[in-house]
């Protein structure tokens, strides 16, 4: 991995470390000597406003830093600091009448004399002073036949910008200033390049050729740090059309092309809302919405197994009473790729009708469970008794982390139960639903439709309309496998 | 649990009584007076109850907003009310939310609020977050259906929230407890922000 310091005002010349203070950036050139990174006591001087005296009898130097002294012996690994040790990891060194100090000289002794923050970051040559933003970035590509991902992970999290201009884009980082790491980029189709930004905190992606178009996702892997991905994909127009079946009937239902094994959809988990005790809303002829989302999912499941060939679970497959938790819970377990709730709604006028998606809001939760976490992870309540601590937080926020592929997923839910079915105003929207809160995969919770109306409690009963309904989801997955694997 | 039809009534004609006599008279003391045990009376409908009698001492009043299912039955419409004006934050968060509960919707709006719903009590905390206390009667008499839950856990944190705008977030507790969902999907557990989305703002 090629690693590099943000040091492109000094990059074509000798090697330096590059200081980043608030008044601007400076290198500091370096030597090479015993394998060491050594600078001289001069620059050091010149950069951080010191003095120095040499004793040439005791064999020692003697710099001023604010007023603190700080004594050194050629080859003595230990240094004083206003009257304070320090040790260094080599001795300081006198070549051709110059001293010379090792670069962990700056952090361990200068910064002690001047009293302020001196962080060196070694494989980036950084030198930040004082409590500047300097958020350590790694780079990564992975490439795809037909599409490659940037991803960044940022340490600690900083927001980004992804700005498009002509032939590249730039990401530009909320700080003043960045510790890179770049990998070698293979030439290829989609990107071509990427590079220490123009400014010093961004950093631009030279796009390829096949470049047509991008997508960027936040996400946390933990608690520290960030990570941006951006997706570099082709044209639609790029990806070769499904050819016809040649005998295909001119029939309106979806004719599924054959699909080979898929690598981003294995497993999906539905789960038939409410159940035993809890009933669930009920229309005004006694059909009960725990007996039509059972009945969906049923439906759901035998397409899905049949037609896509993945492994399907539901919550429950009987009328039992189930809690939230373990809903959430049995669909981490079985690693489920999507979660999807099935729900029959209910409203104050019996009037409103059609069918809704929601996907989960998740800011306040995120930031309670983050909160939680900074007071103290242990006054955590611990689920099913042992869970430990970090569990829970992630737990707590593991949808927040599929948030973008949980609205994609409705999304697609929306377009295809629109092809289908009647649709409410309200078609697509985010709400705190308790059930998607725990799910850690991309998680939707779908409203066939409302019992509290009249006609629709009789459709929602009739096997026609559940076929309608089961035939839409399984749409829409085909869909959400096709986003996931391109 | 299910609760009895005759307490329901019970319960009901208690609010037509307590609309009466209690309309001028200072809110605080509604919901203890509404917890006690019902006695046997008849039961009265307070739609056809007569008006408040003018005569009584004047009450402060401010004017607060109330929030009602619209026509459309997928918004929440705000409406301006007056309510009796209450000494700090609690008690006046007291006082709105008391109204919102019993309030009639004006036409042709509708109450998102299942009949007898009754305040527990109401605690702001130093982060002024606002602790709602439900009585566990709302669950039962809940239709259920997530529109319908949004709509009455949004019309009581969006009442507290437009009104006291010192007020950050609510909680909603059922029967003193911190509650997982009041019909099965709107996660209870956390303190909820106001919701703008449910709000129609072009209403009048």
């Amino acid at each position: 991995m090629l690693v590099i310091g943000l040091s492109f005002l000094a990059s074509a010349q000798a090697p330096s470390i590059t200081v980043i203070a608030r008044e601007g950036r400076k290198p500091l050139p370096i030597t090479a000597i015993n394998s060491q990174d050594y600078v001289a006591v001069d620059d050091v001087n010149a950069a951080f406003a010191t003095t120095s005296r040499e004793d040439r009898l005791a064999g020692g130097l003697t710099i001023t830093a604010r007023g603190r002294s700080i004594v050194l012996t050629e080859n003595q690994n230990v240094v004083s600091v206003a009257g304070r040790l320090v040790t260094l990891p080599a001795p300081p060194l006198r070549r051709d009448g110059k001293w010379f100090v090792p670069a962990e000289f700056l952090p361990r002794a200068l910064s002690a004399a001047l009293d302020v923050r001196l962080d060196l970051r070694r494989s980036a040559r950084l030198l930040i002073v004082g409590d500047l933003r300097v958020p350590r970035v790694v780079a990564r590509i992975d490439a795809g036949a037909n599409n490659v991902a940037v991803t960044f992970d940022i340490t600690p999290n900083t927001e980004t910008r992804v700005n498009q201009q002509p032939g590249r884009l730039v990401v530009q980082f909320d700080a003043d200033g960045l510790d890179l790491s770049i990998p070698l980029v293979p030439q290829q189709a989609f990107v071509q390049n990427i590079t220490p930004g123009d400014t010093p905190t961004t950093i631009t992606v030279t796009l390829g050729p096949r470049y047509a178009l991008h997508r960027v996702t936040n996400s946390q892997p933990d608690a520290g740090s960030g990570r941006l991905t951006i997706d570099l994909m082709p044209a639609t127009t790029d990806v070769a059309p499904v050819p016809a079946p040649p005998a295909a009937a001119p029939d309106t239902r979806l004719v599924i092309p054959a699909q080979g094994p898929s690598t981003g959809l294995r497993t999906v988990v539905i789960d038939p809302g409410h159940g035993g005790d809890e009933l669930g809303t009920q229309g005004a002829k006694g059909t009960l919405e725990k007996e039509i989302t059972l009945s969906v999912a049923r439906r759901l499941r035998t397409l899905i197994e049949s037609r896509l060939g993945l492994k399907v679970f539901l919550t429950r497959e009987d009328d039992r009473t189930m809690p939230h938790d373990d809903r959430s819970a049995f669909a981490n377990n079985h690693r489920a790729d999507v979660f999807l709730s099935i729900h029959a709604n209910s409203a104050v006028r019996p009037t409103v009708k059609g069918a809704e998606v929601y996907y989960l809001t998740v800011e306040r939760a995120e930031a309670e469970a983050r909160k939680k976490a900074d007071e103290n992870a242990t006054t955590l309540p611990a689920l099913g008794g042992g869970t430990r601590a970090i569990d829970l937080i992630l737990w707590e926020t593991a949808q927040a982390r599929y948030l973008e592929q949980s609205a994609t997923l409705a999304g697609f839910i929306e377009q295809s139960l629109r092809a289908r079915i009647e649709m409410s105003p309200r078609a697509v929207q985010q709400a705190p639903f308790r059930v998607l809160v725990g799910a850690n995969m991309p998680a939707a919770l779908v409203e066939i439709g409302y019992l509290s109306n009249a006609d629709q409690e009789g459709q929602l009963a009739t096997a026609s309309y559940q076929d309608q309904v089961a035939q839409a989801l399984l749409d829409a997955l085909i869909k959400f496998r096709e986003f996931l694997e391109h | 649990m299910t609760s009895s039809p005759n307490r329901r009534w019970a319960i009901i004609t208690l609010i037509g009584c307590a609309a009466v006599v209690f309309a001028v008279v200072l809110f605080t003391g509604l919901s203890r007076l509404l917890s006690r045990p019902a006695p046997g009376t008849a039961a009265v409908d307070p739609v056809v109850a007569p008006p408040a009698p003018a005569a009584a001492p004047v009450v402060p009043k401010i004017k607060a907003t109330l929030y009602f299912a619209s026509e459309d039955g997928l918004h929440l419409v705000p409406t301006e009310r007056e309510v009796p004006l209450a000494e700090g934050a609690v008690a006046q968060a007291r006082s709105i939310l008391e109204a919102q509960l019993s309030a009639e919707a004006p036409s042709p709006f509708v109450s998102t609020i299942p009949k007898g719903a009754l305040l527990r009590g109401i605690f702001v905390s130093e982060r002024n977050e606002v602790f709602v206390d439900l009585d566990p009667a709302i669950r039962t008499a809940h239709p259920g259906g997530t529109m319908q839950e949004l709509m009455t856990v949004y019309t009581i944190v969006n009442a507290l929230l437009t009104n006291l705008p010192n007020l950050q977030e609510v909680q909603i507790l059922i029967g003193g407890q911190e509650a997982d969902t009041l019909a099965g999907h709107v996660d209870l557990r956390r303190p909820l922000r106001k919701n703008e989305s449910l709000i129609q703002h072009d209403a009048p």
